[in-house]
């Protein structure tokens, strides 16, 4: 069992959407993908690597899916920290989105105060059998900064190639002072 | 094909796939995926393009209680996790290959599954119990797995050479860069 990969943790959370629910998270998920807000929103919160929702309204079973009494609402994420500091993001920067998304399901009892939403996500999580990931000592922080580095330095290589000894010195100064903040 | 594009994210795919674990097949299910090692003891290793996967077993829906009325699955589910370089198509193909008898050794504890003899029917297979996500979030979509490793490399040469190229006359430092990154 292990939701845990080096510095990257897994989140798995199944839940049971209400009567009429699954109407108001298609409007919910529509926004989301449509209006880039939310996705900025969750840019903000710099530690998640990847996440994603899925509305389940029949368990696949290889033919036309297992329905049940209600429809279930999956939510994975993929993040760097502990589980702790990213419900207490989840709740403190994003609390509005949280409701919108899970205030459609059983037992939610709202992002704010925070332990009690603690206490729901805990009781519809499932812990992973195997997890893993390509790059377990990265950040997401550190991966985007990395990225920027590299385009820096690509960059730097094409403007640095003719230069005089001095020229260069003074060209590798500046480099460093453009990408300071992702070192 | 309108519905795929809510499981991209740039060139990031996100697959979620649940697959119903044969009767008394439980306990064999979970003991395999207990033997998987982290990092490059995992068969996951093998399969390039993936950065974040779990496996995960759900042996049932949680009920919340109170109004809710109570679900059960006739059978629990296995589910994987993937957040790849898509397409698809060309993922599901290194699944098959790249897992090899571990692919085999998982999924054969689950209702249907073919084998990976046949390379259409293992596709179809994951197709058919591929649930579509609502909303795919990819803090870094545009960059596959050896984009990211590479961009990291370079990030932390750049640190190291920086701290060694302190004080330097600018002839030297242009030298030394030159052996280190646009050799």
């Amino acid at each position: 069992m292990a939701n845990v990969e080096g510095k990257a943790t897994a989140i798995t959370v199944v839940t049971p959407v209400r009567h009429g629910g699954r109407f108001l998270l298609a409007i919910v998920f529509f926004v989301g993908r449509n209006v880039t807000a939310t996705l900025e929103k969750l840019q903000t919160l710099s530690f998640i690597h990847y996440a994603r929702w899925a509305v389940i309204r029949r368990f696949p079973d290889g033919g036309k899916g297992e329905r049940l009494g209600h429809t279930y609402l999956f939510f994975e994420s993929n993040f760097n920290g502990t589980w702790d500091q990213y419900i207490d993001a989840f709740s403190e920067v994003v609390p509005r989105r949280m409701k919108g998304i899970w205030g459609t399901s059983y037992g939610f009892p709202g992002p704010i105060p925070v332990e009690p939403f603690k206490d729901y996500i805990r009781k519809n999580e499932y812990v992973a059998n195997h997890y893993w990931s390509a790059y377990p000592a990265a950040t997401t922080t550190e991966i985007v900064s990395a990225q920027r580095v590299a385009r820096a330095l690509d960059d730097f290589r094409g403007r640095a190639v003719n230069l005089d000894p001095e020229a260069f010195a003074d060209a590798y100064r500046a480099l460093l002072t453009e990408v300071q903040r992702d070192l | 094909m309108k519905r795929d594009k809510r499981n991209r994210s740039g060139q990031a795919y996100g697959l979620t796939v649940l697959t119903p674990v044969l009767e008394h097949r439980l306990t064999a299910l979970a003991a395999h995926l207990d033997t998987f090692g982290p990092e490059d003891a995992s068969p996951l290793a093998r399969v390039a393009g993936t950065h974040f996967a779990r496996w995960v077993i759900l042996e049932d829906v949680v009920y919340e209680g109170g109004r809710q009325r109570r679900d059960n699955l006739k059978a629990p589910r296995l589910l994987f996790t993937s957040n790849f370089d898509g397409p698809l198509d060309a993922y599901l193909e290194a699944l098959r290959t790249e897992l090899g008898d571990d692919a085999d050794a998982v999924w054969g504890h689950c209702a249907g599954y073919p084998g990976r003899a046949d390379a259409a029917a293992f596709a179809a297979y994951f197709r058919a119990h591929q649930v579509q996500s609502a909303l795919f979030f990819g803090a870094y979509g545009d960059q596959t797995v050896s984009e990211v490793q590479s961009n990291l490399d370079r990030r932390t040469r750049l640190i190291e050479f920086a701290m060694a190229a302190q004080g330097l006359e600018p002839a030297e430092l242009q030298a030394r860069f030159q052996a280190e990154f646009m050799a």
